[in-house]
């Protein structure tokens, strides 16, 4: 049954009403985007923690941690210079993980199951989200930088050390994605937003976060040393704390596509097994 | 040009689904098979629990069956989901929308994941709206629409690509009276025009009211299958329920009886009713309460006295 | 029908009274206690952050002892010892959800922050923390623990009884968040600068955390004894009597 022929559904619409075409992985990833986007304005209670907890973080880290930079070799005198890019990390890491709280509240309502009988690509219903992540971590860095500057924060290395920034929040905001998202298929309900945090929080304080490696002693040095999170941290850095290189890049990129391709395999292998 | 239509678009052979570990495995769906022919209302019926919203989660391709095969329009719903899912329409229980998003927008997304056209969306969704009677509510975010309206709406979405199978799992639990028949209305509108609707319910009335065909289903088991007619003849013959005031009081019962005797019926079941405060709000505004009753039980006489109800055969 | 024989007005002693309110007490701060007892979930992370962070800060922040501002420490651990209790007691009042009864909630908060100064002390102990002021010393810090708890405990009350429910009380965190980080809670004031030291220098919580501070790593002196028991003590005062305001206001709009 094609074109303008009288459908079962009793109307005249130019398509091939008998079987439906599906949605294509660019259009239905934008629609499934688009929804999430809209989330912002209509349940800023979700956003707004995301958006006001790494300003807080970045100003009450460099007030009450201020002495740090005079310990000999600190690479800087601005304390707000070293802990401005975790707080955008980390904002962006918890923009990622509200992916995984959004699709708990989907799965835990039953909507999921419409999007999932929908004939678009499987794919689409974690790249959708994943576009929506990455505006929002685009919007969370932006503010953060502004109140940061007003705050004493200063680039080092130009427009160079915001792209690498960006790139660094929305690495570590891809792989919190992928990790929220997978959490979410296996659970199915909140128990899943509890171990998304707390895995985020460990996986982000168990490096570098609060000082350099060479101030750490003990155990903490031998995990954030190791830790490829340690590795974005430092490509997020580069650009407020002198010249951007690529001695300083290439392991934060590293770690970003290799523990984003993990965390995304996760999640599209939790999102098959759904109906297991 | 797609295929000639299909004797039977919903098919499940031995089908099987069970949940929890090896030691504790709980049997939700134990051997289902199912022909449902085109263009007819198939009814499922069964309580809570009794295994049909697994039987359409797996014809839905949204659980995988343990054992069995089924097909949907004529795909395998394991190895041609993404076909099945471009045939079906599908309505689930408690109809689970977004409440943060308008009618408008739901319908457009469902439009998009569906793939159809940019150019015949804006369109197909008014057509929607309007047939489902939301069209002034369209730009209202769901989570200020009734219970009612979330169902037409829910069945507006399913309606998008115009399927020719539909599911509809319970689609009218919770529902007021008069929602549950303008549901009704528009499923028995959608048959005629050529939809094979496969319905679960636990509402024996609406099976009676919509299915051309009924499974009964009890422990994840068919246990009945047949026609309405069919399968209350195998029960038995008719009865006649008749209501009978009884002005004079409960004493009475003893005079009506006697009476009965005397023209040869035999009594079946003898019932003594007094009035409820639902017949005084029933005699009061000329309807029942919400939720009260399906309709089937006569309403007591308007001056208030005890009736008797009796089912009996000459 | 039948009429409950404790529903007659039987004229009765202030004496009794006394100890109905007593018994009621004590009855309301017991299931107060329970339900802390009971949902570990809720009490676990209040118990198990402020030793992570005590073990971040430990590794992070051993070489910051040695600069200007900084009090003769042996470890960062000891001079963190007082700034993981106020975090835990900050954030760990205790679970908020239908223990409506204010004076049975505040009962179980105070007990539950008098746990959580022992078990932070007495978990660090093993890794080179000691209390210089002693067994009394000791005492003291269990108490402010108990003054802490029940003062943070008249806030969430008052944030739950105010807004009528108990997820409100979650959005007391960012508050707390603010109060703990802008004090002197994990460094000296001394080290800070400019609106940020006025700030802690303001801030009770940074007076609270250097009494404790006080009691670990110098001794016992009133000073120290007055600030980490009386700061919180005063913060109770008002509290409490914001969440009794809002408690009465509550019952007169019934």
């Amino acid at each position: 049954m094609t074109a303008t022929s009288p459908s079962p559904a009793g109307s005249t619409v130019s398509f091939d009403s008998a079987s439906a075409p599906g949605g294509t992985l660019v259009r239905s990833s934008r629609g499934l985007a688009l929804r999430g986007l809209r989330s912002i304005v209509r349940l800023p209670s979700a956003f707004l923690p995301a958006m006001m907890m790494p300003i807080v973080q970045a100003i009450a880290f460099s007030g009450t941690f201020f002495a740090i930079t005079k310990i000999p070799g600190f690479p800087t005198d601005r304390s707000i210079n070293w802990y401005l890019p975790l707080a955008c990390c980390m904002g962006s890491g918890f923009s990622g993980v509200g992916m995984g709280f959004s699709t708990v509240r989907d799965l835990e309502s039953g909507f999921f199951d419409r999007l999932r009988m929908a004939p678009s690509p499987p794919l689409s219903l974690i790249l959708g989200p994943l576009l929506a992540c990455w505006l929002r971590v685009m919007i969370v860095i932006s503010t953060v930088l502004v109140v940061g500057f007003s705050f004493g924060a200063r680039l080092t290395d130009g427009a160079l050390g915001l792209v690498a920034l960006y790139v660094a929040g929305l690495g570590v905001s891809t792989i919190a994605a992928g990790w929220g998202l997978g959490l979410a298929y296996v659970f199915g309900d909140m128990r899943a937003a509890a171990l998304m945090q707390l895995t985020l929080f460990n996986a982000l304080f168990l490096t570098n976060a609060q000082t350099p490696l060479f101030i750490m002693t003990g155990w903490l040095h031998e995990i954030a040393r190791v830790n490829p999170f340690t590795n974005v941290l430092r490509l997020s850095r580069q650009g407020f704390l002198g010249e951007v290189t690529w001695g300083d890049t290439w392991g934060g990129l590293a770690a970003i596509v290799g523990l984003s391709a993990v965390t995304l395999w996760f999640a599209r292998r939790g999102l098959d097994r759904l109906g297991d | 040009m797609s295929d000639p239509p299909l004797d039977f678009p919903i098919t499940a052979t031995g089908l099987v689904r069970h949940f929890g570990p090896e030691n504790n495995r709980v049997k939700a769906v134990d051997g289902v098979d199912l022909h449902v022919s085109a263009g007819e209302i198939f009814g499922f019926l069964g309580p809570n629990g009794a295994g049909k919203s697994t039987t359409v989660r797996m014809l839905t391709t949204l659980l995988k069956p343990t054992a069995g095969s089924a097909t949907v329009a004529g795909f395998d719903v394991v190895t041609q989901a993404d076909r099945v899912r471009r045939s079906i329409g599908v309505a689930l229980q408690d109809a689970a929308i977004d409440p943060l998003m308008t009618g408008n927008e739901l319908l457009e997304l469902q439009a998009v994941l569906y793939g159809i056209p940019a150019a015949a969306v804006r369109r197909r969704a008014d057509e929607l709206l309007e047939r489902v009677g939301l069209t002034a509510a369209a730009d209202r975010r769901v989570g200020t629409y009734s219970g009612g309206m979330r169902r037409r709406l829910d069945l507006a979405l399913s309606l998008i690509h115009q399927p020719t199978v539909l599911f509809l799992d319970e689609p009218t639990t919770g529902l007021d009276p008069m929602s549950r028949i303008t549901l009704w209305e528009e499923v028995r509108r959608l048959n005629r025009e050529g939809t094979t609707v496969l319905l679960t319910t636990q509402y024996l009335e609406e099976a009676d009211q919509l299915a051309d065909r009924v499974a009964i289903i009890d422990n994840g088991v068919i246990v009945q299958q047949g026609t309405p007619t069919e399968l209350k003849a195998a029960v038995g013959a008719p009865s006649l329920l008749v209501s009978v005031g009884l002005p004079g009081g409960a004493a009475q019962v003893t005079d009506v009886v006697r009476a009965l005797d005397e023209q040869g019926v035999k009594i079946q079941h003898l019932e003594l009713s007094e009035p409820s405060l639902d017949d005084v709000f029933a005699a009061a505004t000329g309807h029942r309460l919400e939720g009260a009753g399906t309709g089937t039980e006569p309403a007591t006489d308007h001056e208030g006295a005890p009736a008797v109800k009796r089912r009996g055969r000459r | 029908m039948t009429v409950a024989v404790d529903a007659l007005p039987v004229p009765r002693r202030v004496d009794d009274d006394r100890t109905a309110f007593t018994r009621q007490v004590l009855a309301l701060s017991k299931r107060s206690i329970l339900a802390i007892y009971r949902q570990p979930a809720l009490v676990a992370p209040s118990l198990i952050f402020p030793l992570f962070f005590a073990a971040l800060g430990a590794s992070s922040f051993d070489r910051a002892t040695a600069l200007p501002g900084f009090p003769q420490v042996d470890s960062f651990l000891s001079f963190s010892l007082a700034g993981s209790i106020t975090q835990g007691v900050l954030f760990g009042s205790a679970p908020t959800s239908r223990v409506g009864i204010l004076i049975g909630r505040l009962a179980g908060a105070a007990v539950f922050g008098a746990f959580q100064a022992l078990f932070f002390t007495l978990v660090l102990m093993p890794f080179g923390v000691s209390v210089e002021a002693g067994v009394v010393g000791l005492m003291v810090i269990v108490l402010a623990g108990a003054a802490t708890g029940m003062a943070i405990g008249g806030f969430t009350a008052a944030m739950a009884l105010k807004t009528g429910s108990s997820e409100a009380v979650q959005g007391s965190f960012p508050l707390l968040f603010i109060a703990l980080f802008f004090s002197s809670a994990f460094f000296p004031r001394e080290t800070m600068q400019g609106v940020y030291q006025t700030i802690a220098n303001v801030n009770p919580v940074s007076h609270l955390v250097e009494g404790l501070r006080g009691l670990v790593i110098d001794g016992l002196t009133w000073g120290n004894v007055a600030k980490a028991v009386l700061v919180p003590v005063g913060i109770g005062v008002f509290s409490i009597a914001l969440a009794m305001r809002t408690l009465a206001g509550r019952l007169a709009a019934r």
